[in-house]
């Protein structure tokens, strides 16, 4: 059997690509190595009658054209609204902020008056800079060696978008472009527990700390998230972040793609400098007209096409593009809900995200232990606890706590991860417990997802969750190797289509839709 | 035009602009408040037979600057070393690079031949990408609202030249500018004392750290201004003072006039634009064009009532970002130390041009880390010369003078002050010259400590920044010192920046004000003195 085009990863890029080329009448196959599809997208029930969105925990970069096309909620996608960050801190004082504006002016004014008033003008100002970058995500970006008149022309797009601005709004895009997460804040607020809450979005998935430069663009790329035409909102798919995935194989497949799951792929077949089909771990081979892998340029090219059919400057691209992942993920079974010392009882705050981000200086240490190879001892932590909205997740009375946890570097200067996994673990347990001393004594079952295991299990190259670093030199027409940021490779119709392409990580589903439609376009 | 052009600050970019000015028959007025002409470029005697650089130990004039000033038959005379740099690994050796692409590679055989290899083509690519740059410091930058048909050929130029590069070489120029400089040693090179010493070239005066993106755009900038990759420091016979005393020497001889002892207080302003200066004695010069080399900040927020400044104009300079991170040690030597790694017959060579404390990235980066909580490192990165090994009149017989550039010192110190820790950042220093040179401490006669806050006492540089405001990316070329006044006018009609604050930023190269000068002529002959707000 023939297809015209098989898609290597079943993750939520490569289903979105998938549909886009199902709908338009392509004979499409995905393969998917896990026993389930999603990828870092995923739920799975690790503890009997305990759900977790193992990995990726909360959405809002989902394109709402994917939604839309796609006809998502139709195939089961829900999203519930998470409300709220609340920062707990070691002086028994907190920072709550919610989407209840006059709740959340009050709220800063507690800690700052002037902090409270700079924090709309600093939403609104966001807000139109990820109304500015929204055409740039949507689109590949232009090649500024070419000089074909589309390229030309994408780059004179840009450079008159960019003319038209006002000159404040010409200085926050070039500073969210070039400024660290924090020289950008301390430019609008005085707060130090609410600059180190909000520049925590600066350093999610990278090897970067708080005051690095660089980090402002990570911060403005969780600004676009937009759910219903709201930017800058987050929410809890209904189910898991495997819902998001289960939605968009079925829209695929009601196109009539074939998805399979439990179907390694082990090689591309390259006959000739063009892409023929690919061969399974069974051996089985499978042709095609056009193979498009989501998986990262390392995987995709080293691996699975192999550096004797690349040229010599490209596979060099390849291999000096950064992974170094820094993130891990501890999943909590809980027999009751954690109890906050500073905001004792079982609130509202505890629906939405839960930031352990208590001061710049806390952050930047974090990332100074690893910067030399070691976990952070106190690391940043982004806790959700889905359960609170979505009770299907667990049994009754019970919740799943998912943590996000950042210090933690694939290179360690010390031992392994499988061997650092439980002291990472309780690193992970005591930080929050300093603040919910309740945490130890409900902890049913623990899974920590260290990022060797995002790497072994997931294919995430040294663990990074963005398929490689969202750092300046990696982004945009360099992503993920200069010259071939439009998802084409030196391959002929071998398509790129994962988070190492433009516009980048997170459950956005550009890179999929963006490869599909340059693929129809050829 | 109204009375003599004033010319606030008499370093090496206010002469720059002055002599230019006075060679168009303007005969400018030079007020400096210190008490002899050169500011950051001056030798100053720490012991009686020892002189050494009272600030920065290195110049990188400009050679179109040079050649203007004929700074060679005034007597100025700037030593290259042989070898430009060196640095002791963690076993004991010592890294002493030459100048010369081969003898480099020579000198790198016996670490790692694999990077011995590559030293050529990396100093290739290098220098190729930095030419690019040069075309870049060596022209105004563009304005983005209404380029004018200059700023368009200028842009033009320097497209075609970038393209000229080839596709491989042209990507790596927009994929270093915003790279962390310890990445990029890294894609090249295995041996860690190597990349110390690339590294060493990104950080200088930043606050960052060589894992800190942007750092890679400053490399870049110092290779293009030395014509290096690991820098080429000029070394001016007699000190930098020498190369102040002739420039402002050529600033008098074309008919400007410098007054020193002079230290501006306000800048005159009416709704006309500027008016004049006045000083701290209570005269006041009138004019209708005054042009200033102090930074920036000083410019708007110390020197000019806010009633004259639009709030958002003045709100993107408090963002400016000046954060100083550099000390200043002078050590007069009574003999040369025995070094570590150093058992040749002629030590001195290897050891006359720049000396790199900090002898891997993160040796460097952990000496970073402190600047992040307002603590200076107690095992810091050096920049160490020793100017009379190229020019022993600089100390008696036998003896030595060291420059040593310290960081990471933060201007605002979390604890103490920096008067009452003078002292400690003093030992500190020699404790870390001891770990490489053991003798050290008994060689020294005489100490000369200058802390961030001494640099602004003594310079006039807000919060210690050497460079007038950090060479961070969003504060270089047509943002420098904000975007849309990157081309030396201002706000003000009548009023220009000259100085380290405005493109291609600092170092003592005179371009600033060379930049300057051309502007301000440009704008006479047009007849239209600036835009106003």
């Amino acid at each position: 059997m023939r297809y015209d085009a098989i898609v290597v990863g079943g993750g939520h890029n490569g289903l979105v690509a998938a549909a886009y080329l199902a709908r338009a009448g392509r004979r499409v196959l995905v393969l998917e190595r896990r026993h389930v599809v999603g990828g870092a997208a995923v739920t799975e029930e690790v503890f009997p009658g305990f759900r977790f969105s193992v990995c990726s925990y909360v959405v809002s970069l989902l394109r709402p054209e994917i939604i839309r096309e796609l006809d998502l909620p139709r195939h089961g996608l829900e999203i519930l609204p998470l409300d709220g960050t609340f920062t707990p801190m070691p002086d028994g004082n907190y920072l709550w902020r919610t989407n209840d504006h006059g709740r959340t002016f009050r709220e800063i004014s507690r800690h700052s008056r002037l902090d409270a008033e700079a924090y709309d003008e600093y939403g609104r100002a966001m807000v139109e800079r990820a109304r500015f970058v929204k055409p740039i995500i949507d689109a590949p970006p232009p090649d500024p060696w070419s000089m074909r008149p589309r390229d030309l022309g994408r780059l004179l797009f840009l450079a008159r978008r960019f003319r038209g601005l006002g000159s404040t709004d010409r200085i926050n895009q070039i500073q969210l472009m070039t400024m660290s997460a924090v020289d950008f804040l301390d430019q609008w607020f005085e707060t130090d527990v609410l600059k180190a809450t909000m520049a925590a979005s600066g350093i999610i998935g990278t090897f970067l700390g708080v005051r690095s430069p660089g980090t402002a663009y990570v911060l403005l790329h969780h600004y676009m998230g937009e759910i219903d035409g709201v930017f800058r909102s987050w929410g809890l798919p209904r189910g898991g972040t495997g819902s998001i995935s289960n939605a968009i194989a079925s829209a695929a497949r009601e196109a009539g793609a074939e998805i399979r799951t439990g179907a390694a792929v082990s090689g591309i077949l390259v006959r000739n400098g063009r892409a023929r089909g690919v061969v399974l771990a069974s051996g089985e081979e499978i042709g095609a007209d056009v193979v498009l892998s989501s998986l990262d340029p390392r995987r995709t090219f080293l691996q699975l096409v192999g550096e004797r059919h690349l040229p010599a400057e490209f596979a060099a691209g390849v291999q000096r593009y950064r992974f170094r992942g820094s993130s891990g993920k501890v999943n909590l079974a809980l027999d009751a809900l954690p109890d906050f010392t500073c905001l004792p009882g079982p609130g509202p705050h505890l629906r939405g995200a839960i930031s352990i981000s208590p001061s710049v200086d806390y952050m930047e240490r974090a990332f100074d232990e690893a910067k030399y190879g070691r976990f952070s001892r106190r690391p940043y932590i982004d806790i959700v606890i889905p359960s609170l909205s979505d009770p299907t997740v667990a049994p009754p009375g019970r919740h799943v706590m998912s943590c996000f946890v950042q210090y933690a570097p694939f290179h360690l200067a010390d031992g392994s991860w499988d061997e650092q996994r439980e002291a990472f673990g309780d690193a992970v347990v005591d930080t929050i417990a300093e603040y919910a001393p309740n945490l130890k004594d409900i902890i049913l079952h623990r899974q920590v997802v260290t990022p060797l295991d995002l790497d072994r299990e997931w294919g995430l190259s040294e663990g990074n969750i963005f398929q490689g670093e969202l750092s300046l030199e990696q982004l945009f027409f360099l992503r993920p190797v200069p010259g071939w940021a439009q998802y084409r490779t030196p391959i002929d119709s071998l398509v790129m289509c994962g988070s190492a392409t433009h516009p980048g990580g997170g459950i956005m589903g550009a890179p999929g839709r963006n490869a599909a439609l340059m693929v129809l376009n050829r | 035009m109204t009375g003599r052009p004033v010319v606030i600050g008499a370093g090496p970019n206010g002469l720059v602009c002055a002599t230019l000015l006075a060679r168009a028959g303007l005969r400018p007025i030079v007020l400096d408040a210190r008490d002899r002409p050169g500011g950051a470029a001056a030798t100053t005697a720490i012991a009686s037979g020892f002189r050494a650089p009272a600030f920065a130990h290195s110049v990188a004039i400009r050679p179109d600057v040079a050649s203007a000033f004929d700074l060679a038959s005034r007597g100025v005379r700037v030593m290259y070393p042989r070898i430009p740099a060196a640095v002791h690994t963690g076993d004991g050796r010592l890294l002493a690079m030459p100048a010369d692409v081969a003898q480099g590679a020579d000198a790198l055989k016996p670490f790692s031949t694999r990077d011995a290899e590559r030293w050529p083509d990396f100093c290739a690519t290098a220098m190729a990408i930095a030419s690019v740059v040069t075309r870049i410091l060596d022209a105004v930058p563009p304005s983005i609202d209404g380029p004018s048909g200059h700023d368009l050929w200028t842009l033009a130029r320097t497209g075609r030249q970038a393209r000229r590069l080839g596709r491989a070489r042209f990507y790596e120029l927009l994929r270093w500018g915003p790279m962390p400089i310890a990445d990029l040693a890294a894609e090249w090179f295995e041996t860690p004392a190597l990349a110390a010493l690339i590294c060493s070239r990104g950080v200088l005066g930043m606050h960052a750290g060589p894992r800190s993106a942007g750092t890679a755009a400053q490399w870049l900038l110092q290779s293009a201004v030395e014509g290096h990759p690991l820098g080429l420091p000029g070394m001016t016979a007699g000190g930098p003072g020498a190369l102040a005393d002739a420039l402002a020497q050529a600033a008098v001889q074309a008919g400007a006039e410098i007054r020193s002892g002079a230290a501006v207080t306000r800048i005159e302003v009416d709704e006309r634009g500027a008016r004049g200066v006045t000083l701290q004695d209570g005269t006041t010069l009138e004019s209708s064009t005054v042009v200033s080399s102090a930074d920036p900040r000083q410019t708007f927020l110390d020197l000019i009532d806010p009633v004259w400044l639009a709030p958002s104009f003045r709100q993107q300079l408090r963002n400016y970002r000046c954060r100083g991170v550099l000390a200043k040690v002078n050590l007069a030597l009574s003999a040369m130390p025995r070094w570590t790694g150093l058992d040749g017959p002629a030590p001195e060579e290897a050891l006359s041009g720049r000396l790199i404390v900090g002898g891997t990235p993160d040796d460097i980066e952990r000496a970073f880390d402190c600047v992040k909580y307002g603590q200076m490192s107690p095992r810091p990165w050096l920049e160490v010369t020793m100017p009379s090994i190229l020019d022993p009149d600089l100390a008696p017989a036998g003896a030595h003078v060291m420059s040593v550039y310290m960081q990471w010192a933060p201007y605002e110190l979390r604890d103490g002050s920096w008067d009452d820790r003078r002292d400690e950042l003093a030992s500190t220093v020699i404790r870390r010259l001891a770990e490489v040179a053991p003798d050290l401490p008994s060689r020294v006669v005489a100490v000369e400590t200058m802390t961030p806050r001494d640099l602004e006492r003594q310079l006039g540089l807000t919060g210690g920044q050497i460079f007038h405001g950090e060479h961070a990316l969003d504060q270089l070329y047509a943002m420098r010192p904000v975007l849309g006044w990157a081309q030396h006018r201002t706000p003000i009609a009548g009023l220009y920046l000259c100085g380290s604050g405005t493109h291609p930023g600092g170092g003592i190269t005179g371009a600033p004000g060379a930049h300057a000068a051309r502007v301000i002529l440009r704008a006479m002959r047009k007849g239209n003195r600036s835009d106003r707000v």
